[in-house]
């Protein structure tokens, strides 16, 4: 930094006011400078997202509606939650099984592909952008309202299996199938692990696979001696990132079942329940509250999945 | 050109001066325009009349500036509180009969007592049209149209398949039997004689009114029993045993707007809608629709009743009031305004724009006009505004609805369900 900083200086012409100007008053300019640009980080964060995180934790003991002001109520939301709120139980069922389903198969779809691709095939730069395609649009509407074309009652699916002589029926809106059509879609989204678990893959060193080889191992058992183990690191960093993304998903429920969660509360995950609440009910107390009980079940599943890692996950060192 | 320079701190300090200036660079250059903004809920037919309006209007009002706003239904009453709450309020705002005791109550609201008779001439809206704006007494907001709860259907349809379609001479339980010969005489699949109406808020007011019960009494608590509430599923689970409406999975697909209806999307021979959305419905589907008034009760009373459709108010913080006042005046007591309008958000209220309205409106709007007369003979008066935590509870009753047509529930366990969270919810609110 101060190499840099001098020879910017050495460009300004003798004289100038920013001629050398004492030891102190440059180190003061230096970080007043690093402050500035660190700015629009820093005003981001305290103003967008630590300021109101605060203001929710407060508005999680109030009752506010929006129009008046809050009034403090005491733990009364916390204790609605933990015991007299049929939906909250409803949206946890839902969010669990969503993260329960989407985050193992979406995990082991994406690691089948990654693996396929380290083979080297040719224009892999190619197929692992298109392959990475559905991950940057997958969160966004556009995709969730094609879902909801896709698997209407006249949709895609539908036309296909017709070809079957079977007559399906209108799956988002059918309260047995809807929450899978929702994990279907977030395991199409394998993108980003899959991309994690290439680049994992491509670290193993290959001349353990050649000396398995020689000592006669099938291709099954490198892959569950070699392959998984020395792939552990990247696995769990993967599983603890998927699980927490899950634990949050809100586009695809909000568009396919238009910010209903049906139908029958079918598709009511957990941050559509506090939207709900929030938006559709002017309960922003209430919402503030279920939104830090959220925060609460993703801190302790993250802190179990860490503390499970020392008996799973290898490190090489 | 060789002295000029930028070293790093001329580069800082400029910008920081720059980043200042923006941030009071967003205000309007000539202080004498006025600017107004006006929110409201509804389709792209409806923004399309009302950007019209605005743009007549601003042709004699040339020095006004006016932002339109519009969003769905659903979005419209998340995006007016958080507005509201920010103090960030538009001038004019479209508000719904369902609302506006919740939002003149709180302060939100501009009283317009003061402006009727000069800038506001509502004087021919008829005292119920007036009144059903007013709270406690004081003007909070302008009819804007009047409906009423209607049937839609596709009579083409109907007579295909050999059937009656609904009308005032027609019974709940003709209305079932003809659903069924519909189903027997219909040859299209997966088409049926009517949208699946247990999970909707307005038909069930209406069957009970017809019993002389109501949804919400007069002290804001639940109207009817668990047993009523069962009949009406019941009666609908007949039909849907039928094959007289729409399968459960379908209907779970309408989430309330023209564009998802049974009807529009092409399942069903019938839809249920506010009269003022005809002229929407009519546009989006491809055979002609015949409005009409729903079935009744033998013996039964008036279930229907007048309702405006929607009003307008002002905002308690607007600065250009006057300005706002004389908008509204044009929209709704303005020839030039009403007729732009047409009677898209309802039948106007005044009886001089309505009646010279009559001569320019087509067909559409025209059977829409007869059809606010027609059902005179079965309408009733206009029940208390609906309590808070009543959306909450239409939401339940849809919910339900779909727990009793997917047999996740008896009936009468689904009726048993309604009150008590209905009962749940109003002790919440």
């Amino acid at each position: 930094m101060t190499s840099q900083t001098s020879s910017v200086g050495a460009a300004v012409p003798a004289g100038g006011r920013s001629a050398p100007a004492g030891r102190t008053r440059r180190a003061f300019g230096q970080t007043t400078a690093g402050y500035l640009f660190l700015a629009p980080w820093l005003i981001g964060f305290f103003g967008l997202t630590l300021g109101p995180a605060l203001a929710s934790l407060w508005l999680s003991f109030t009752n506010y509606d929006l129009l008046q002001s809050p009034t403090f109520i005491g733990t009364a939301n916390y204790v609605r939650i933990a015991t007299a709120d049929p939906k909250f139980a409803a949206a946890m069922k839902v969010t669990f099984l969503y993260v329960i389903l989407s985050v193992p198969l979406k995990l082991v779809f994406a690691l089948l592909v990654a693996m396929a691709f380290n083979r080297g095939i040719r224009g892999l730069p190619l197929y692992r952008a298109i392959f990475y395609l559905p991950s940057l649009l997958g969160t966004s509407v556009a995709i969730a309202v094609l879902w909801r074309q896709l698997f209407a009652a006249d949709g895609l699916v539908n036309a296909a299996l017709a070809n079957f002589g079977i007559i399906g029926p209108s799956w988002i809106s059918n309260p047995n199938y809807s929450l899978y059509t929702l994990v279907v879609l977030s395991v199409w989204q394998f993108g980003s692990p899959m991309i994690i678990f290439l680049a994992g893959l491509r670290q193993i060193p290959t001349d353990m696979y050649e000396a398995a080889s020689l000592d006669g191992a099938s291709r099954t058992r490198q892959f569950f001696k070699i392959t998984l183990p020395l792939l552990t690191p990247v696995i769990f960093f993967n599983f603890v990132i998927q699980t927490i993304d899950a634990f949050k998903a809100f586009t695809p429920a909000f568009i396919i079942s238009e910010g209903t969660g049906g139908p029958i509360n079918s598709t009511l995950f957990y941050t559509l329940y506090l939207y709900q609440e929030a938006f559709g009910f002017f309960r922003m107390g209430y919402a503030s509250a279920l939104a830090w009980i959220l925060v609460i079940i993703i801190a302790i599943f993250t802190a179990f999945s860490f503390l499970s890692a020392r008996y799973w996950v290898h490190y090489d060192d | 050109m060789s002295d000029f320079r930028i070293d790093r701190r001329t580069l800082i300090k400029s910008s920081a001066a720059a980043l200042a200036l923006s941030a009071f660079g967003a205000r309007p250059l000539f202080a004498q325009d006025q600017r107004l903004r006006f929110i409201w809920w509804g389709s792209q037919e409806r923004a399309d009349r009302t950007n019209k309006a605005i743009a007549a209007y601003r042709e004699i009002n040339p020095g006004l500036t006016v932002d339109g706003e519009f969003v769905g239904w659903s979005d419209y009453w998340t995006r007016l509180a958080t507005q509201v709450a920010g103090r960030n309020a538009p001038d004019l705002i479209q508000m719904d009969y369902r609302y506006i005791f919740e939002y003149a109550r709180r302060g939100a609201l501009m009283p317009l007592d003061e402006y009727v008779g000069n800038a506001l001439q509502i004087s021919d809206f008829g005292q119920n049209n007036i009144d059903a704006g007013k709270v406690d007494g004081k003007l909070y907001g302008i009819n804007l149209g009047v409906n009423s709860s209607a049937a839609l259907y596709d009579a083409a349809a109907w007579e295909a398949a050999g059937a009656t379609p609904p009308s005032k001479a027609v019974t709940w339980d003709q209305f079932a039997e003809n659903c069924a010969a519909f189903a027997k005489g219909n040859k299209k699949s997966n088409f049926y004689a009517t949208a699946d109406a247990s999970g909707l808020e307005p038909s069930f007011e209406l069957w009970l009114r017809q019993q002389g019960k109501a949804l919400y009494n007069a002290d804001g608590k639940v109207g009817y029993e668990p047993k009523d509430a069962a009949a009406w599923f019941a009666y609908w689970g007949e039909i849907r045993k039928a094959g007289g409406c729409v399968t459960p999975d379908i209907q779970a697909l309408d989430t309330l707007t023209i564009e998802t209806n049974p009807l529009t999307t092409g399942y069903a021979a019938t839809g249920f809608a506010h009269s003022n959305q005809y002229v929407g419905y009519q546009a989006l589907n491809k055979s002609k629709l015949v409005i009409s008034s729903y079935p009744v009760r033998e013996g039964g009373q008036p279930g229907h009743y007048y309702k405006p459709s929607m009003l307008l108010s002002l905002s308690a913080g607007t600065q250009a009031a006057d300005a706002a006042v004389k908008l509204a005046n044009f929209l709704v007591a303005d020839a030039t305004g009403v007729n732009i309008l047409g009677v898209e958000r309802g039948v106007p209220a005044s009886d001089a724009m309505r009646a010279q309205l009559a001569s320019s409106l087509d067909e559409t709007s025209k059977a829409m006009v007869d059809y606010i007369a027609d059902i005179e003979d079965v309408v009733g008066a206009l029940p208390p505004p609906p309590p808070k935590g009543a959306g909450e509870i239409a939401f339940a009753l849809t919910r339900i609805s779909q727990e009793v047509a997917f047999e996740a529930k008896t009936a009468e366990e689904g009726g048993e369900q309604l009150v008590v969270e209905a009962t749940s919810i109003l002790e919440r609110a």
